[in-house]
């Protein structure tokens, strides 16, 4: 198989590469761009640790070829801080005790942040759908939920809303 | 209770800001120059005999820069005890299951990796195969390791006598027989291994560990080295849960290839090989008897579990133990015999887990709910007559010092709102209790204890150095919260230095649930040995005596008067201009019966501390699909104290997803001739978040007298008890008691179909 070679912007930025046909956006995404912050969990399109938007929507970057990925705006857990601030929901996710091992939190970051977008005011049961294609083995998940309910919404009777607010 | 600053309060992990920006870097997202891909040849047959190994056309291919297999390794061993050093790093003799190392191979990249795996030629000759552990013990054929007779690899054997005559003299007796299949840890994280050695021949190493110098020492083993040459390094962990403590075959196949190239070497396990060969949770067939009296204490009880071990020793003697230790620290028991047998098979190797032997614990606690129901009794007075009680020794004979059980037990009755549930709830649904007890630590002889040090630099922050290992539960955090604690610092403070076996010392890593007790207690003594150097200077400042101090917020002031202070940072200053060190040491050993071994002598104490807990569990079960939904998790173990509810409270709820929701309902392996059917995620299923049920957690403080501010284990008997109620709660909504687990949707509609329904309770 011949390489080609391919631009595409990632978290706005544009890099040109050069993959083979089958190389999976997951693979160009960590071996050839650094951006390891997408994890390789199952790589069979199960695990959701290696979830990136597409266009703003949620994709398996293991189940992506990277030529697919052309012409589309690619955003990673590496793009959802600005300027070393924090999103609202990776603060959520600090503050709610919603990382443990870290290893599925950017695909959970990317699955939560990608349904807030579209839906700002989820409720618990739609939360827990949109995650569902993100396993977690450390937190059973309350806490990841919570995250994402309370996301830029600091709830006036969870203690850990609280403590974000005194510290800002 | 208490006027800490720091310690007791919700704090965000120190840990979580680089993991949420995808900057923490496990080991497979490291990229070292010149690194070359490793991969692993494995066997093909369950049991072989290795005939030949022909590396030629491997070696001989563009981009393989090493080909290793046993000649290598000289047919060198491992094993977690002199006793069990049964498992060669690559196979030189037999493979004994599908999966055993044979090979290994470093390359240029992954495509030439595999290309040269298919290139290596074995030739085996295959033989008769025992999947079975009892078939294993009554097997006439080839042994699987020939100093095993009827394959049995472990035999633990306690009897506190008295037990014939205890079960003579009971009122009611039961024996009733309990089985699991093997569940795996699908960590989040697949296994991997960097390795390099470097100028000075010293092997540096990176791995996903339960202990870092854990690995460090057999490594050092292995190659010949000085421990102070195989530098294990600090990497961010995507969990363990007992399957990461012990070395690695691939740990020193990575290293080897590292050796052999001079260059850095990459492995990193597919999903598969993580399931595969890494370890697994043991198969349990256990039969417990019980004798109780009129009043439902227990008399006498005989429990003989048959594990299902695998090709190899691996944690075997501690493996076979557990699961009676955490019976007989959570109940008490007039007399006891007990006979646990680890059987050698073809299969996988097994190791601990979280929720040790579930066949184990919920078999024990269905069957005190068999014997409460023909008793007439309500389950909760059955645990509270023989739950453990603070100042009481175990049956074999290690003290209790702290103890809460019946607290867990009362508070989650109040919560979860038992007394108007239980036998009261419509057809097909139910509720149910489990409680149970773990170990502080185990003794681990010369690396039973942690040492730490810290140093204050001169702008009034402080480095701390331990050996301290995170796995993901918040070890990080909980070492900064008692150095900041005790030095008077703000957690920013804190610089953290911890897991590296180069520049921390010996430390018994997160193996036996031990990190906070051991490790989090060095630091402690350290702090608080540095904080009295600086109280001494900052004493003959204020003119005061050193005692009147205290430290806080950067502060150190005299306690009655804190208008009278100077900053930590102005003390630091001038101790380094009088020539006075501002750095110190310190160290925790347990004090544990040292002459306790798990086989030979399973008597003395055992650890300092253990926890206690209660969960309770409410299900509906679906009396057409056989589906269980849990309506509610109602958890409380005595933590001691709970250095960071908010941490506890994480531990706590994925205590529940492992222990109860995964592991009794969905979690187990499938077999075809020793091949594991449902390696990957797709095939095995975990739960999700749309599974969970609600979780409410309760923290009870006993307040250990020797645990750190009293903190002992936190949430592994959750995972342990969550086990018990899951299948206690499922049994009293169907009416009949489940004695196969995990209770899958087959079982449940067979026990159903054959009781018809009837309510239990």
């Amino acid at each position: 198989m011949e390489k080609i070679e391919i631009t595409l912007t990632i978290n706005e930025t544009p890099y040109e590469v050069r993959v083979l046909p089958n190389d999976t956006l997951l693979e160009v995404l960590r071996d050839k761009l650094d951006l390891t912050g997408s994890k390789e969990g199952c790589d069979e399109g199960v695990c959701g640790s290696c979830t990136v938007h597409m266009d703003g929507k949620p994709v398996r970057s293991c189940l992506t070829l990277a030529l697919e990925a052309q012409g589309t705006q690619i955003k990673t857990v590496e793009g959802l801080a600005q300027n070393g601030e924090l999103s609202d929901l990776q603060q959520s996710f600090v503050d709610h005790g919603a990382v443990q091992c870290g290893f599925c939190t950017p695909g959970m970051l990317m699955a939560g942040d990608a349904l807030l977008k579209d839906n700002p005011n989820p409720d618990e049961n739609t939360i827990r759908r949109a995650l569902s294609g993100n396993i977690c083995r450390c937190t059973g998940y309350a806490k990841i939920v919570e995250a994402v309910a309370h996301a830029g919404k600091p709830q006036a009777h969870c203690p850990d809303c609280q403590t974000s607010k005194q510290d800002n | 209770m208490s006027d800490y600053a720091i310690i007791g309060k919700r704090m965000p992990r120190v840990d979580s800001r680089a993991k949420v920006m995808g900057k923490a870097k496990f080991t497979a997202d490291l990229q070292l120059p010149d690194m070359l891909v490793g991969k692993i040849k494995r066997s093909p047959y369950a049991h072989a005999r290795i005939i030949n190994i022909d590396i030629s056309k491997a070696a001989a291919l563009p981009g393989v820069m090493s080909v290793v297999t046993g000649k290598d390794t000289a047919g060198m061993k491992w094993g977690v005890f002199a006793y069990t050093r049964d498992q060669q790093f690559i196979q030189t003799q037999k493979a004994r299951y599908i999966g055993d190392e044979v090979a290994g191979v470093a390359a240029i990249d992954e495509e030439t990796a595999q290309k040269a795996l298919d290139l290596i030629r074995v030739e085996y000759e295959e033989l008769p195969p025992v999947f079975d552990p009892m078939e294993a013990m009554g097997m006439e054929t080839e042994l699987i390791h020939k100093d095993f007779p009827n394959n049995i690899n472990i035999h633990v054997n306690i009897d506190t006598g008295k037990v014939d005559e205890n079960f003579e003299q009971s009122h009611y007796i039961r024996e009733d027989t309990f089985v699991a299949p093997e569940e795996s840890y699908f960590q989040a994280e697949p296994y991997a291994v960097v390795a390099r050695f470097d100028s000075d021949d010293c092997l540096e190493v990176w791995m996903p560990n339960g202990g870092p110098h854990m690995k460090s020492k057999p490594l050092s083993n292995a190659f010949k080295i000085p421990l102070h040459k195989v530098k294990v390094r600090k990497i961010a962990i995507g969990g363990a849960f007992g399957g990461r403590s012990e070395i690695c075959p691939v740990d020193y196949i990575c290293a080897l290839l590292a050796k052999k190239t001079q260059r850095p070497v990459k492995i990193k396990f597919t999903r598969e090989e993580n399931t595969i060969a890494t370890r697994q949770g043991h198969a349990m067939i256990t039969t417990h008897k019980t004798g109780v009296d009129k009043e439902g204490r227990v008399l006498a009880r005989e429990t003989t579990c048959y594990m299902d071990g695998g090709a190899y020793s691996s944690t075997g003697p501690i493996a076979t133990s557990v699961p009676f230790l955490s019976m007989e620290q959570a109940y008490r028991m007039g007399s006891v015999r007990y006979n646990g047998y680890r059987i050698y098979t073809n299969k996988p190797i097994r190791g601990m887990i979280r929720v040790h032997g579930r066949s184990f614990a919920a078999g024990l606690d269905t069957q005190l709910d068999m014997i409460a129901e023909y008793l007439s009794i309500d389950p909760v007075e059955m645990r509270l007559k023989n739950s453990r009680q603070q100042g009481e020794y175990t049956s074999t004979q290690s003290f209790v010092a702290s103890c809460a059980m019946d607290e867990t037990i009362h508070k989650a009755v109040e919560k979860s709102g038992w007394k108007e549930k239980f036998g009261k709830l419509p057809p097909f649904q139910g509720i149910g209790m489990g409680t149970n007890s773990v170990q502080t630590g185990f003794p681990m002889g010369i690396r039973g204890g942690s040492q730490a040090f810290i140093k204050f630099n001169e702008d009034g922050e402080a480095t701390v150095l331990t050996g301290v290992v995170d796995n993901g539960q918040g070890n990080d955090n909980m070492v900064v919260q008692i150095a900041a604690e005790e030095l008077g610092l703000l957690p920013e403070d804190i610089h953290l230095v911890s897991a590296d076996t180069e520049t921390t010392s010996s430390d018994p890593g997160s193996y036996s649930q031990v990190s906070t007790f051991v490790g989090g207690q060095a630091v402690q003594v350290a702090a608080k040995n540095c904080r009295a150097k600086l109280f001494e200077v900052a004493a003959k400042v204020l003119k005061v005596e050193p005692s009147t101090l205290a430290a806080k917020n950067r502060l150190i002031f005299v306690k009655d008067d804190p208008e009278k202070s100077i900053p930590i940072k102005k003390v630091v200053r001038i101790s380094l201009l009088n020539f006075k060190s501002v750095n110190a040491e310190g160290g925790y050993w347990p004090k544990v019966d040292m002459k306790r071994e798990w086989v030979s002598n399973p008597h003395g104490q055992m650890c300092e501390a253990f926890s206690f807990g209660t969960t309770i569990v409410e299900v509906q079960v679906n009396s057409s699909t056989g589906q269980v939904k849990v309506v509610n998790a109602t958890a409380a173990q005595d933590v001691g104290f709970a250095l960071n509810p908010l941490v506890l409270e994480g531990q706590f709820e994925g205590s529940i997803a492992m222990g109860g929701q995964g592991g009794m309902l969905t979690e187990y392996h499938e077999w075809k001739d020793g091949r594991c059917l449902n390696p990957t995620m797709l095939d095995y299923k975990l739960p999700l978040a749309c599974d969970m049920p609600k979780i409410d957690s309760i923290m009870v403080e006993s307040v250990d007298p020797k645990g750190p501010y009293g903190a002992k284990e936190a949430a592994m008997s959750i995972a342990m008890s969550a086990a018990q109620a899951y299948a206690a709660a499922v049994s009293n909504a169907v009416g009949v008691y489940m004695d196969s687990f995990p209770l899958t949707p087959d079982k449940i509609l067979a026990a159903i179909k054959s009781k018809g329904g009837k309510k239990l309770g």
